[in-house]
């Protein structure tokens, strides 16, 4: 043993110093040492006609699909733009918009060797999907001066500039869902009984947050029963019935597991409990969800979106839609009808970025912030009506607009009232 | 100081098969004592119980007067009990050496984190068996082989690297299963030779089971006749040949 | 009895053969030293991006190897040793957070995952060969949704981050630099603890309990003892990388323990080498690289091309990429020996009373 030992480990170790040594020569170039570079000259990422943008995403494993969708519609919305010759920004050059995507698989770990590996070479980084894997270079990203905007998390945390300067979430935080939810209820006329489900962590707290701050002080509407379940758990039937039992005619369920709504939606029914529920955005697919789950047995099911869906027959003729679909198709390389609305999320994102670059008057990622910060009311394509992309509210992603809908046995509509 | 083993009533039961029923005997210090017997009397299930690798049903195994049945295997090994296998069972893809050091585990001093930062005592102790591990092979014919891959030896060369490993341990009691089996004549010379320097230079007792009864005749001092399962009879290798009771039990069974 | 002690006085010198080149000492100190000094040197010289990877293949490293104890050397099949390197990350962002001393943290992300690997193994070992694993598999199992529900201590599903170990002022190194030396040197430290304890007592014994547990408890050893320690000797070292972890990528949430980061240490310690030091460090070179390499491939693809790297490397090199120079010696060595016999020709017929020393050129040539 010890003498092939000896000579395996004296190989190794050959090797290992024959790779450092050759690593060594490579040198150590100016261009390292991350931190932004203050005043007018150009950021990393940035040209004279082009711009990088860097994404991590998850493009296998669990949360392909939707992660998928957020490096298409980005990619798609600045192909078509590249393709009439780029995007002209405020400091009257106009760049061609390039997007280096890598697949983080969903690992915060690899999410931030993604980062380490773009951060020299993009101008800003954008569009990622996930909460932790955002979170896994929050703080490098502070530190080195890089923006990590327009990510898609729900989590507060980005969307607060004290705490990330150089951050920006852009789908709506839990609490604006919850809340948006709420209002509608409080302006209800009638008289409501309402049953809390909710999931116990963040993503369950935050929407119950919104929710009770908007219908406090309304006194027509009176919490009757409160639940929780963890996220593991494998059934909810015994929570169902015990709020079954309260005689509440509202049901908000805070629930972000695909399974456990069906099976909610089904066991409600056996226990002979229709009331009206609120479905947070992320659980509340026609397709996967309600139907399966046999809804149409509720006199209401109510759900909130700020993009219109493709697929629904309302839009089928809308040319926002028809732009996307087809630039999707052609430069997104996506060319399935987008399965999550992830896709046209990230066309909006696209589209913000866009009203970004038309303010700057430097190629600095400090400049960009400012531009990037200064958006009011931008109503983004694909964009419901009454929503819109606001970024000078603290505390508040890109878009903190959302229009609650009702499930019409196919798809939703926009409502203005609980009935 | 050569160990001396007691067995009384030993019994094993498989299931509702008797595999042993009261077997006992007595192994003098220093004595060479032969386990024989036809296929199937239960010579290696006997060798198993004394070794601690089969718990016995009932009786008692003594080593020097200390009950030792019921004991793990791991625990024998302090008791000074050291055994071969039928089929020896080496480390392929390590070298000899290696393999014999095995046997020095109980005598190398120290624990997990001592071994990691290599402290002097440890040090001192691994290059003592070494070296003793080396003349130990040496003087078995094998100091050739020491830095040789198992693998690339022949059977009848692992049962003498198995005997060495035995021997590393220092027992005062070694149990050798079948340690002829499948070994050309030349070598079961050269065995019997080992053994019986083992007994004049080492101060060991020894039992051994075997088929081969050239090699219990010119070894053992006593043997002892199992049949299916019971002692058939007590003596040395002379009187057992000459038995009929063990004449009846070999016919057709082997050339007694 | 007389055998050994007549032996001690008769030194190694009775070997047969002069020591190989490798073994001669300054060999044996040369190419450390050489090893030493490049290591010192690279961190101040590699640009930053190749001290962070650097850095995060020390990481995942060290995880592989503490995989390798229990299941390269001593056979034990776990698919939990990524919970360890949570629980070892958690630990250190807890404390991290909490402002307690440094280096209790370290021993903190030592300890804590050192005893629950030891409670584990407890009840895990008595169990033999599969059980041990579906055990082990209930692990990144229980651990991801423990991680979610004590919120208190782990920030729940949004994570804990914690930046430490700030590079001092007086080194005038960058963060990247500062990072990659702590990495190599408590890492190399584990490396060659670890090194050690494989070969010699330890080593032999975690072996035998993989080969043979009937051999190993006849030769005092008791498998179930040993396969206890090799298991919280592995989770310890789960607990280093956990804490390494932390340092390098200063963040951590449940996802870190996902089943799925287990089976990726398990396929990494197999490409690496089951069993083998220098493997171990291969594993964590191609835990971290080959994302990257797929990534750059095509982003669309990786899952698929990790798959296919993983299953040409196990058809070329069932032994893992360690293998590759010792299947080359062993084929050269193989030849040597079927030549052996007639260089040294006097060694088994000088030999008097020896057990088995009989025609052994004619035994050799026939297995050569």
């Amino acid at each position: 043993m010890n003498k092939q030992f000896r000579s395996r480990t004296a190989r190794g170790i050959a090797v290992a110093s024959a790779l450092a040594l050759t690593l060594t020569a490579c040198g150590r170039g100016d261009e390292g040492g991350g931190g932004g570079s203050r005043g007018g000259s150009a950021s990393p990422g940035i040209t004279d006609d082009s711009v990088t943008l860097g994404i991590t995403t998850p493009l296998s494993g669990a949360t392909a699909g939707p992660g998928t969708c957020t490096v298409a519609g980005v990619k798609a919305y600045f192909g078509a733009k590249n393709a009439e010759g780029g995007v002209e920004f405020g400091d009257g050059k106009t760049r061609t918009v390039e997007i280096e995507a890598l697949d983080d698989a969903y690992d915060p770990q690899q999410a931030k060797a993604n980062y380490d590996q773009l951060k020299d070479d993009v101008f800003a980084m954008t569009a990622g999907l996930g909460t932790p894997t955002n979170r896994a270079w929050r703080e490098a990203a502070i530190a080195d001066e890089v923006p990590q905007v327009l990510v898609m998390t729900g989590d507060p945390l980005f969307s607060d500039p004290e705490e990330s300067p150089w951050q920006l979430g852009f789908v709506p935080i839990y609490q604006n869902e919850g809340e948006a939810m709420g209002e509608l209820l409080a302006s209800s006329t009638g008289e409501h009984k309402v049953a809390i489900l909710s999931q116990n962590d963040d993503f369950g707290e935050g929407y119950v947050e919104g929710f009770k701050s908007a219908i406090e002080g309304s006194d027509n509407i009176e919490i009757v029963n409160e639940l929780t379940y963890e996220a593991t758990d494998t059934s909810v039937d015994a929570q169902i019935t015990e709020l079954a039992s309260s005689g509440a005619d509202v049901f908000f369920n805070a629930m972000s597991v695909t399974p456990l709504m069906i099976s909610a939606l089904q066991k409600a029914q056996q226990v002979n409990w229709t009331p009206s529920w609120f479905l947070p955005s992320n659980t509340s697919s026609p397709g996967a969800i309600l139907e399966p789950g046999g809804a149409a047995a509720y006199p209401g099911i109510y759900s909130v979106a700020f993009s219109k869906t493709p697929a629904a027959p309302a839009f089928a003729d809308n040319e926002d839609v028809q732009t996307y679909l087809a630039a999707l198709k052609e430069h997104g390389d996506y060319p399935d009808p987008p399965a999550f609305p992830h896709c046209q999320w990230s066309w909006m994102v696209g589209a913000t970025l866009e009203q970004a670059f038309a303010e700057m008057t430097e190629p600095t990622r400090e400049n960009f912030m400012e531009a990037l910060r200064s958006i009011e009311g931008f109503e983004a394509p694909l964009m419901l009506p009454d929503t819109s992309v606001s970024t000078g509210e603290d505390g508040q992603p890109a878009v903190s607009t959302v229009v609650v809908q009702k499930y019409n046995g196919k798809g939703y509509d926009t409502v203005e009232t609980f009935e | 100081m050569a160990a001396e083993l007691t067995l009384q009533d030993v019994s094993l039961q498989f299931g509702g098969i008797k595999v042993l029923q009261e077997v006992s005997f007595t192994v003098e210090p220093g004595q060479i004592f032969g386990l024989v017997g036809p296929n199937g009397a239960g010579k290696t299930s006997l060798f198993n119980c004394i070794s601690g690798h089969y718990k016995p049903t009932a009786g008692s195994v003594r080593i020097d007067g200390t009950e030792v049945q019921g004991s793990r295997p791991a625990t024998l090994a302090g008791h000074g009990l050291a055994r071969t296998f039928q089929h020896p069972a080496l480390q392929l893809g390590e070298t000899v050496l290696e393999n014999v050091l095995l046997g020095a585990h109980t005598r190398l001093p120290g624990g997990a984190l001592e071994w990691a930062v290599r402290s002097p005592r440890t040090r001192r102790a691994e290059k003592e068996l070494r070296a003793e591990a080396l003349d130990l092979l040496e003087r078995n014919g094998l100091g050739w082989a020491a830095h040789v891959p198992a693998d690339e030896l022949s059977h009848g060369l692992h049962k003498g690297v198995e005997l060495c490993r035995a021997l590393l341990m220092k027992p005062r009691l070694l149990l050798l299963d079948e340690p002829a089996a499948g070994l050309p004549h030349e070598e079961v010379e050269q065995l019997i030779a080992t053994v019986r320097r083992l007994r004049s230079e080492d101060d060991i007792t020894v039992v051994i089971v075997e088929h081969h009864m050239g090699l219990i005749a010119a070894l053992t001092d006593r043997v002892v006749v199992l049949d299916h399962g019971a002692k058939l009879m007590e003596g040395t290798a002379a009187e057992a040949q000459s038995d009929p009771r063990v004449i009846e039990a070999y016919i057709g069974k082997d050339a007694a | 009895m007389a055998s050994a002690s007549s032996v001690s006085s008769a030194p190694a010198s009775s070997a047969p053969s002069a020591p190989p080149f490798r073994q001669r000492p300054w060999v044996r100190w040369a190419l450390p030293l050489l090893l030493l000094v490049v290591l010192v040197v690279a961190p101040l010289v590699l640009s930053e991006g190749v001290n962070e990877t650097l850095a995060r293949i020390g990481v995942f490293a060290v995880a592989v190897l503490g995989l390798n104890v229990v299941m390269g050397y001593t056979g034990q099949v776990s698919l939990g040793q990524i919970f360890f390197l949570g629980v070892g990350a958690y630990v250190t962002a807890y404390g991290v957070q909490n402002d307690w001393n440094i280096v209790g943290v370290f021993a903190l992300a030592c300890l804590i995952p050192a005893v629950a690997g030891l409670l584990v193994a407890l009840a895990a070992a008595r169990l033999g060969g599969l059980a041990i694993a579906m055990v082990t598999i209930a692990l990144p199992i229980v651990g991801v949704p423990l991680a979610k529900r004590l919120s208190e201590f782990t920030g729940g599903s949004q994570g804990l981050s914690a930046r430490f170990a700030e590079t001092p002022e007086w080194t005038g190194l960058y963060d990247d630099q500062w990072q990659l030396y702590v990495v190599l040197v408590i890492g190399g430290l584990v490396f060659v603890l670890t090194r050690a304890l494989v070969r010699g007592k330890y080593g032999r014994a975690f072996a035998i309990v993989r080969g043979n547990e009937n051999v190993a408890s006849s030769m005092g050893i008791s498998p179930y003892r040993y396969k206890v320690l090799a298991f919280t000797i592995a989770s310890l070292i789960g607990g280093v990388s956990g804490f390494l972890y932390m340092l390098v990528i200063q963040y951590t949430s449940p996802e870190t323990m996902s089943f799925g980061h287990s089976i990726e240490l398990l396929a990494a310690m197999v490409i690496g080498g089951a069993g083998s030091i220098v493997g171990s460090l291969l594993g964590g070179a191609y835990y971290v690289l080959i994302p990257e390499l797929t990534n750059q491939v095509d982003p669309n693809l990786t899952s698929l091309l990790q798959g296919a790297i993983l299953l040409v490397v196990l058809f070329l090199l069932p032994g893992g990429l360690a293998s590759l120079p010792r299947a080359l010696t062993r084929g050269r060595r193989r030849t040597r020996v079927g030549r052996g016999p007639a260089a040294t020709p006097s060694t088994p017929s000088s030999t008097t009373g020896s057990a088995t020393a009989e025609p052994a050129p004619t035994e050799r040539q026939g297995h050569a």
